[in-house]
């Protein structure tokens, strides 16, 4: 294994970050749209 | 097509397949040719993982399911960001600690060799059969619009891409995949602009919302459990989530894109990124075909899109019922197009009883002029045999050929064309390592020299490209493209991830009996596709849990009847 392969993601100390980031859009993506086919139903 | 839109076209691919033929025409050995010598960044390991995903299919098919059925399909990608992480952390450590080549690798040294054959014949069988429908997409496309023969279309798509696949193996996937989403994403944003600006004075783009949201257009997300249904969120997160799952983490063609990454950390980006950027890239590509159908309703459409068919019709004994039909069809896009116009006037002047007076007599006339369209395609389906030919594919190319000013119907056909090129690229890749390193490496002939296994990947790329191209010929009689990928894929995925799932997740399961879990559950899902109405994402989760479940319940009934 590199050096590299433990390396942090970007802008977060742990990957744990990265992946709540991932999710964290996901979800405010999923709640834009909600809102999106309630408002224009 | 203008000599401008040629010049845009021509100049887009040829410089796309020169620059990655140059770039990569030192390739020589295994590790450069399958796994582009691990010198990848993740943002060029993003963009190859979304290319593949994207084909032609995707900018054909997807505007025209916005077009005909609203954005409902957006859910259908609620479960990949989920698959993202859940293979950031446990699949790439994985593949890179055991050095592998193919996702199948690992199989055997988790298992036996019989398991890791049968998941990499399955692959084979499915990723084979579905390239042939990623070439014959654009064929259609561009034997439609220019009038080619659609034999010799899909022959030049299929070879261009042999070629430049097999000069420079996986790298010269990825270094033109980079350019070719550059063109993709940058096309599709261009032509959203374009489309709101051909509507009509004083329709902008909140008014094209409101219509297409009173028409039904803007259905992003349905809470309703219904496992009959395609789309929904749940089967988007839970269905999604596992053909995601088996797409990213198993399949050759997705796997093969990341394990040419530096580190660990640069594969975990890249395939992040695509969790980040799938869904709204999605959203864009749908937003476009609501849009379309926002412009045709301010805009006489065709009774049906496919003018090769609807001019069949015309030329035969049938053509005064079309004529009819035609004539029907004006009255109701009259009675729409004065209905939208309403709209419009009544949502700007905020007249709450007049936009719901105004929608109630657009979405009348949308439903006679749907009903007077399925009428049209009946009347296609018995002139062609039977064979139901869906139009919806055609939506989104009509528009540009007919719409688009010179110069942006070549950008939007390149499009089409890098799509085709870059997920076919991939497939024809993983093809080829699939068949070296799992089957001819390991159980033909072992002891070859490595430019040896070079030469017979590039001579299996030819192999692989020349049965998609065959069966590219055969898929016109398939009903929407898109979908047709999709029920392909999920009939074979939730076995191959529940083979994957029992090898990351229960290590007290051996290879005997989730070989023949995985035999008895393939024959399971066909028994569902045929004799049951289940949406096809769903085949994903049962399939997974399946291969489990029967491994369980075989493990101890083959261990007692190898000690007798």
């Amino acid at each position: 294994m590199k050096k590299g392969d433990i390396d942090p993601p970007p802008f977060f100390k742990t990957w744990t970050g990265m992946y709540w980031l991932v999710l964290g859009v996901l979800a405010g993506l999923i709640v834009l749209f909600y809102l999106i086919t309630e408002a224009y139903r | 097509m203008s000599k401008l839109d040629w010049g845009v076209l021509v100049g887009t691919i040829a410089f796309i397949v020169i620059y990655g033929v140059w770039k990569t025409r030192h390739t020589r050995n295994m590790q450069g040719f399958l796994k582009a010598d691990n010198t990848e960044r993740w943002w060029m390991m993003g963009l190859s993982i979304m290319a593949t995903q994207a084909s032609a299919i995707t900018f054909l098919s997807t505007p025209g399911q916005a077009f005909d059925d609203g954005m409902r399909f957006i859910q259908f990608y609620f479960g990949l960001p989920l698959a993202m992480v859940v293979l950031s952390i446990t699949a790439i450590p994985i593949y890179y600690r055991l050095k592998v080549y193919t996702a199948y690798e690992y199989l055997e040294s988790r298992f036996d060799l019989k398991t890791r054959s049968l998941a990499a014949f399955l692959f084979l069988l499915q990723r084979g059969l579905s390239t042939g429908i990623t070439i014959y997409a654009p064929a259609i496309i561009l034997s439609a619009i220019l009038g080619w023969n659609l034999t010799a279309t899909i022959l030049f798509i299929g070879v261009v891409v042999i070629f430049y696949t097999v000069v420079g193996g996986t790298k010269a996937v990825s270094q033109t995949q980079r350019l070719q989403m550059t063109v993709m994403l940058g096309g599709m944003l261009v032509a959203a602009v374009v489309v709101v600006r051909l509507l009509p004075e004083g329709v902008g783009f909140s008014e094209a919302l409101v219509v297409a949201g009173k028409m039904g257009k803007l259905n992003l997300v349905d809470l309703n459990f219904n496992p009959n249904d395609r789309y929904n969120v749940w089967s988007g997160l839970i269905g999604g989530f596992f053909l995601s799952l088996s797409y990213f983490g198993t399949d050759q063609s997705q796997v093969g894109r990341y394990l040419g990454g530096e580190t660990i950390a640069q594969s975990r980006l890249g395939l992040l990124m695509n969790g980040l950027v799938k869904v709204p890239m999605q959203f864009l590509i749908l937003l476009v075909g609501v849009l379309v159908f926002v412009f045709y309703q301010f805009h006489q459409p065709p009774l049906y899109f496919n003018q090769q068919q609807a001019d069949k019709v015309r030329n035969s004994d049938a053509a005064p019922t079309w004529q009819k039909y035609e004539a029907t069809a004006q009255e109701a896009f009259t009675e729409k197009r004065e209905a939208a116009l309403a709209l419009v006037k009544a949502h700007q002047s905020q007249d709450a009883p007049g936009v719901a007076e105004a929608a109630r007599r657009a979405q009348l006339a949308e439903t006679a002029r749907k009903s007077i369209r399925a009428e049209a395609q009946a009347l296609v389906k018995a002139k062609n045999n039977g064979i139901d030919l869906k139009d919806t594919d055609y939506v989104f190319l009509t528009f540009v050929t007919q719409q688009l000013p010179r110069g942006l119907v070549g950008l939007l056909l390149a499009v089409v064309l890098c799509a085709a090129m870059g997920s076919t690229a991939s497939a024809f890749s993983s093809l080829a390592s699939t068949t070296v390193v799992d089957v001819y490496k390991r159980s033909l002939n072992k002891t070859a020299s490595d430019q040896h296994y070079v030469n017979a990947s590039r001579w299996f790329t030819i192999g692989w490209g020349t049965v998609s191209i065959f069966f590219a010929l055969f898929a016109s009689q398939l009903e929407n493209l898109i979908q047709a990928v999709n029920i392909l894929g999920s009939l074979f995925y939730g076995t191959i991830l529940g083979v994957f799932v029992a090898a990351f997740y229960f290590k007290r399961l051996t290879g005997n009996p989730v070989f023949w879990a995985a035999v008895l559950t393939q024959g399971i899902i066909f028994l569902l596709y045929y004799a049951t109405p289940i949406a096809y994402l769903w085949y994903n989760l049962i399939g997974c849990v399946l291969v489990v479940v029967l491994a369980y319940l075989l493990q101890p009934l083959l261990r007692k009847a190898a000690t007798e």
